[in-house]
């Protein structure tokens, strides 16, 4: 599936359009995004025809979510979940978190991370996020995660192969309470109160 | 992909897995005495899909996967799946449909010729699975072939009222009693004296521990 719009303070999430297509044709071919391993490697380069499919794919898939994280019209990375604990899904797996490495250190990521989690805890009352997806050298989307308040729950060692060496892996994971707890005022809508009172 | 006759202990054998195998598990797997740690107890139960996922696992590249035999009846079924060809790692599991034979360590065996299976003939260089902290038999198995933790995760899974955590495990050849190929012009004997095997591995380990702080002496001597 697709997801909508979901807006932080300086990026929103949105429908992936097919004027983003050819961003993530490059993103797919550019070392600099590889190198975060699996949670920067959606899928391998490829022809635009392939892209194409591959949305279609994504579009039709139930248990995922794809967006394109934009900056005024610009997109300018993209953000994908994989739904958790079927049939009755009640968690997310964070599978891909980019974001263009010429828009990098400007905030983009941690504010559509911050989104994102709105979404799964405030709007969707999901009971879990987790991901095992990040590589032990990765200190920037680690940052983003234990702001966020993640706890890193496990230690894969020599997990990834990239530059010739092994890297070890981390997992994380953040629960409902946990997010409540440290961001009791991240909602996407006010409360409507009493209805007499309205 | 299946994966290919592997002989083992106690009657115990890993063999190519049949269509009927594949209905079968999916028959043990709707049961509830197998499926406390195990799915939801829901599944496309036409023919036609049983078919379809048979050739799946059949065609898939980046799995390997057997049925577990016991004393040449099928009991259960082990794989190796989301193989990473680059990293050379990949996850495990392991499915024992049988529950009147839980205890008699089919598992372990299965477990351990699965894991030799990964060092000797695929050249893999870590094998890594998710068990129920309190599925205390997998988890036993899966430790005998050298698996050790690697994280916890809390409240994965929930079964009648009790949230159940996870064991995160993983394995590496140098570290695992299943056993890496040691050809007979290094000390070992080819196939079989797999116990021949870790003896002269653990010895040249050994040997080399006990050399090490003599080598740095001499170092320093220098």
């Amino acid at each position: 599936m697709f997801g909508g719009t979901v807006r932080g303070k300086l990026a929103t999430l949105r429908v992936p359009v097919d004027a983003d297509l050819q961003a993530h044709k490059r993103w797919a071919g550019d070392m600099r995004v590889r190198r975060a391993g699996p949670i920067g490697r959606w899928h391998e380069p490829a022809a635009g025809e392939t892209w194409k499919e591959r949305w279609a794919e994504q579009a039709k898939d139930k248990s995922s979510v794809l967006w394109s994280i934009a900056v005024g019209d610009r997109p300018v990375g993209y953000a994908r979940i994989e739904f958790e604990g079927a049939p009755h899904a009640d968690g997310i797996s964070l599978d891909q978190l980019v974001i263009d490495p010429d828009e990098a250190r400007k905030g983009y990521g941690w504010d559509a991370a911050l989104a994102l989690h709105r979404w799964a805890f405030d709007y969707m009352n999901l009971r879990l996020a987790a991901t095992d997806r990040i590589a032990a050298d990765d200190a920037g989307r680690q940052r983003i995660l234990e702001k966020l308040g993640y706890v890193r729950f496990g230690h894969g060692h020599s997990v990834y192969y990239r530059d010739g060496a092994y890297v070890d892996q981390y997992l994380y994971q953040i629960d409902r309470d946990i997010w409540n707890d440290r961001w009791p005022n991240e909602r996407e809508y006010a409360p409507l109160g009493d209805e007499k009172a309205r | 992909m299946f994966g290919p006759v592997l002989v083992g202990a106690n009657g115990i054998t890993l063999r190519t897995p049949s269509l009927d195998d594949h209905k079968t598990y999916v028959r043990w797997m709707m049961e509830p005495e197998t499926s406390r740690f195990w799915g939801g107890r829901i599944l496309d139960f036409r023919e036609e899909a049983f078919e379809e996922r048979h050739k799946k696992d059949a065609d898939d590249p980046t799995s390997v996967s057997w049925a577990i035999a016991y004393n040449d009846e099928t009991v259960g079924f082990t794989g190796l799946f989301d193989i990473d060809w680059v990293a050379r790692d990949c996850e495990s599991g392991i499915f024992i449909g049988r529950s009147d034979l839980y205890g008699r360590g089919i598992a372990s065996e299965a477990v351990r010729l699965r894991t030799e299976f990964a060092w000797r003939e695929m050249h893999l260089h870590r094998v890594h699975n998710w068990i129920s902290l309190l599925n205390r038999g997998s988890r036993r198995a899966n430790e005998k072939a050298g698996y050790r933790q690697m994280g916890l995760m809390r409240q994965y899974g929930f079964r009648s009222g009790q949230w159940y955590d996870d064991w995160l495990g993983e394995v590496f050849p140098e570290e695992s009693p299943a056993g890496t190929f040691v050809p007979p012009s290094k000390g070992g004997s080819g196939d079989k004296s797999f116990q021949r095997e870790r003896r002269v591995r653990q010895s040249s380990r050994d040997r080399a521990r006990l050399e090490k702080p003599a080598n740095k002496r001499e170092e320093a001597s220098q």
